[in-house]
């Protein structure tokens, strides 16, 4: 991308940093990496794609040396062979290969500085091996500098939104790089993940600084649009299996999906209904709670509404209060025309509600099997005369499997053993099989490869054209365009907009959400006049 | 479904589908045989234990008696139900430090109602039960509202129980008083079996009912597994970890009559932080069988009498007493490496 030279003109002299050889991993049950040979030239952004459970995870694990590999693999960095069964993380960190995981491993009860230090040394006074505080606040800063993080060195990291969260840690994991101005690799594992989008632009743009100064970036992701704008090469893996290797002048957005999906993706696209006239399912007014400063807005039976905005805006304080995990300070909320308040979330679930979170932390029971993951939110359904009737539970698991597309050997499977694209359409199976009648989704397809989001949605509005409502939140905005029927904005708290057919695009709602943002940021209030409330 | 709804045909044995040709992957043939092998290396090995201390010619002469038997089955009913008692919380990732403390407690209850205040058998045995489901109350008020370590707490409870067990009994044995039916159902055998096994079977029942067969149950090992997400999907998860730690004090409470039954009489040194260990040994070596990586009833019992029977026989063989202590201590590391192994298997193999 960054240079006209075709690939074939400056391959000769490029040299291979990383090259992976008949790589394999094998799981009790599964085969995670099949055969997997992949190199990686220095000095490029090599993008590693796949979906869930293409086994990117596993690749990646096994270059940290976190899992090992099967025997007969080899892994070479800058010549030197290691057999791909013997890897460990001393030896991922002698070969210079540095990780930022999607898990951050940041610590939250640190400063800044304490963070970024962990992964260094801390200065000390010579003899008695106190911390010298200055200049470890002091390095803190120019590496802060340097990636324009724009915070105090001193605060906590607990205190700081998730976007610094990850900023940090790609800049704990990249300031060794600098400093020792060696050739290392830098492998970043789905940093992009809880960063909004002008900040993974920031991210990038530095990234693509850095190939150019000859650093070396294995990046793994599963948004194609991230590949697009920085990858070099790419690399796609699907059921453990290496499908392509592509330069970037050799593929595009549809080729991609192809090779992901291994078919032309359904078009996932919905038009959205205007549903004017009828009857409203759900009334807030004057919402104040958390961050949400009296948002008022109502939603259509069968309506598919998005709510869109930046961390901290106030998104999921909004679905976790419509679910009864939070009170409102101040407010009301209408269902079917009667108030309601709920003290709990099962009396929201009574009423029909439920409630996807936006971490599967928050919803998986990874030590319990399949089977129970599904029913978790309906076990009294099974529950006659004195007895738990399991086989009619591992009945209506099978059916759910099948109804949604779940991937799996069995339903007494481990729900750890499930990808995470599975894991996340199970849990969304859990709660449609109670057919809500409002249905809160908080982004939902986070960390879900391409397929399995389609199906997520293709779940959804089938339940919407069952009656359901849903509330979605994402901060992927060319999502929240194909699945909703309108969008609201939030911005620190307040709907700063709304936008309905046929002005519903990626571009408008990114505009509306970064105006309204740093509008408001600004104390100018003009964008709110936009904001209209049926 | 609809027409064009193969993928989840496919999906179903996606592990065998090789887009470019591999070879299908061999699995759960070796992964199978080492399932079955972790859930019945216990009852293989107590197995063993048996047949070996029943064989050897120093040990077989005592140990393979009925008397022997009947001995072992009825000296670790006491612990049996102890065990059971922990069971519960830890099913929702809990610690009942205080059970071996309560049923000290609960004894010294039961004891003083008939031996001071006349009260007949059965209102003494619902007096005790009583007063450990309060010590649950107590503990579980503490863990499940103030959200503190249960842990910490309920080694707290066990120091407070020990204080008041010395101040009120003032180091002196209750065995004055006691009625003869309970002394009699700690003594006697029905069929062949201590009475008291009985008692301990039908414990066990109805806590594996609870546990395996109760949405009750399942909210409990919901918990354990996922605390907030249990939160979610709406249980109540403080109220239920409040009621865990309630039965499991009724539980400790039983186990004091027992003890007051088995011993004869209650003494201040009965019921005490060792045999808590006990249980949470047989708890956690429980944990390693039959359902490898959860806490379950026939695990935990199969594990109480491989204890039982494995120090009965060392007894005989006459080893001194440490080895029996460091045999049981050694039960216990083991049991908690190994499930803490399986866990790590069944939680990190994505």
């Amino acid at each position: 991308m960054t240079t006209e030279a075709t690939p074939d003109a400056h391959r000769p002299w490029r040299r291979v940093a990383l090259r992976i050889d008949h790589l394999s991993k094998t799981f009790p049950g599964t085969r995670a990496l099949n055969d997997v040979s992949l190199e990686v030239e220095a000095g490029t952004i090599h993008c590693l794609l796949g979906g869930n459970g293409s086994g990117k995870s596993s690749l990646i694990k096994v270059l940290a040396g976190v899992y090992q590999g099967d025997p007969g693999g080899t892994i070479t960095v800058d010549d030197v062979s290691e057999p791909a069964d013997r890897t460990t993380p001393e030896w991922a960190r002698a070969a210079g290969l540095h990780f930022v995981h999607q898990d951050l491993a940041v610590f939250d009860g640190l400063s800044v500085a304490e963070n970024l230090a962990i992964g260094r040394g801390f200065p000390v006074r010579r003899f008695i091996g106190a911390i010298r505080w200055r200049t470890l606040n002091r390095r803190a800063r120019d590496v802060l500098d340097r990636f324009q993080i724009h915070v105090d060195p001193k605060r906590l990291l607990a205190d700081l939104r998730p976007a610094d969260h990850t900023m940090v840690a790609i800049a704990r994991a990249l300031q060794d790089q600098f400093l020792a101005g060696d050739e290392g690799i830098l492998v970043l594992d789905e940093p992009t993940v809880a960063l909004p989008s002008a900040e993974v632009d920031v991210l990038f743009s530095a990234l693509r600084q850095y190939a150019r100064a000859g650093q070396t970036i294995l990046l793994v992701t599963h948004r194609l649009e991230e590949v697009i704008s920085i990858a070099e090469r790419v690399t796609v893996l699907r059921d453990g299996n290496v499908v392509a290797t592509l330069d970037a002048d050799q593929f595009d957005y549809d080729k991609l999906v192809e090779l992901i999906v291994g078919r032309a993706l359904d078009s996932e696209v919905t038009d959205g209904v205007d549903l004017e006239g009828e009857d409203l399912l759900l009334e807030v007014s004057n919402m104040s709670v958390g961050p949400l400063r009296g948002v008022t807005f109502g939603l259509r039976r069968g309506e598919v509404l998005g709510v869109a905005g930046l961390l901290g805006s106030g998104r999921t304080t909004l679905l976790t209060t419509l679910f009864g995990l939070r009170t409102m300070a101040y407010g009301t909320t209408k269902l079917d025309g009667q108030l309601v308040a709920f003290a709990g979330v099962d009396q929201a679930m009574d009423a029909g509600l439920a409630f996807v979170p936006e971490n599967r932390s928050d919803s998986a029971f990874l030590d319990m099997d399949l089977r129970e993951n599904l029913s978790a939110a309906d076990v009294p359904k099974y529950w006659h005369r004195f007895v738990l009737h399991q086989r009619q539970e591992a009945e209506d698991a099978r059916r759910s499997v099948v109804e949604f597309s779940i991937k799996a050997n069995s339903v007494y499977q481990p729900f750890a053993t499930l990808s995470g694209g599975n894991q996340q359409k199970a849990v969304v199976a859990r709660w449609l099989r109670r057919k809500p009648r409002l249905l809160l989704l908080d982004e939902p397809t986070q960390g879900v490869d391409i397929e399995a989001r389609g199906e997520i949605y293709r779940l959804v509005r089938k339940a919407v054209a069952a009656g359901t409502s849903v509330i979605v939140v994402t901060s992927d905005f060319e999502e929240l365009a194909r699945v909703a029927d309108r969008v609201l904005v939030l911005a620190h708290g307040r709907i700063a907009g709304e936008l309905r057919p046929p002005h519903i695009d990626a571009s408008r709602i990114t505009e509306l959400v970064l105006s309204a943002s740093a509008s408001d940021q600004a104390g100018d209030g003009a964008h709110e006049m936009e904001t209209s409330h049926p | 479904m609809s027409l064009e709804s193969t993928p989840a045909d496919e999906a179903l044995d996606v592990d065998e589908k090789g887009p470019t040709g591999a070879a299908p992957v061999q699995r759960n043939g070796q992964s199978r045989l080492m399932v079955n092998l972790e859930r019945f290396a216990l009852p293989g090995l107590f197995a063993v234990v048996l047949i070996f201390f029943s064989s050897w010619s120093t040990t077989g002469h005592l140990f393979g008696t009925a008397a022997n038997f009947q001995e072992v089955a009825s000296n670790y009913v006491y612990i049996g139900i102890l065990t059971l008692a922990s069971l519960i919380p830890l099913v929702c990732g809990e610690f009942d430090f205080s059970v071996g403390q309560n049923a000290g407690f609960t004894q010294i209850v039961v004891a003083t109602a008939m031996a001071r205040f006349h009260v007949p058998l059965p209102f003494a045995v619902m007096l005790a039960i009583a007063f450990g489901a309060l010590v649950g109350l107590n503990n579980g008020n503490v863990v499940a509202r103030l959200g503190v370590n249960s842990l910490i707490v309920t080694l707290g409870t066990s120091g407070i129980l020990l204080g008041i067990v010395e101040w009120y009994t003032n180091g002196q044995s209750i065995s004055l008083g006691i009625s003869q039916s309970l002394l009699n159902f700690g003594s006697r055998n029905y069929g062949g079996i201590p009475e008291v096994v009985y008692l301990l079977v039908i414990v066990a029942l109805v806590v594996y009912y609870l546990l395996e067969h109760t949405p009750y149950g399942r909210y409990l090992t919901s918990i354990g597994s996922n605390a907030r997400a249990a939160r979610l999907v709406g249980l109540r998860v403080n109220r239920l970890k409040l009621s865990a730690f309630v039965i499991s004090g009724a539980l400790a409470g039983i186990a004091g009559v027992l003890l007051v039954a088995k011993n004869g009489s209650a003494s201040p040194e009965a019921g005490s932080v060792t045999d808590t260990l006990s249980a949470l040994a047989a708890a956690y070596l429980g944990a390693t069988s039959i359902r490898p990586g959860r806490f379950n009833v026939l695990g935990a019992m199969l594990a109480v009498y491989f204890i039982g029977f494995s120090v009965a026989g060392l007894a005989i063989a006459g080893v001194q007493s440490w080895v029996s202590q460091v045999f049981s201590g050694g039960a216990l590391f083991v049991a908690v490496v190994i499930s803490t192994l399986i866990g790590r298997r069944r939680s990190g193999a994505t």
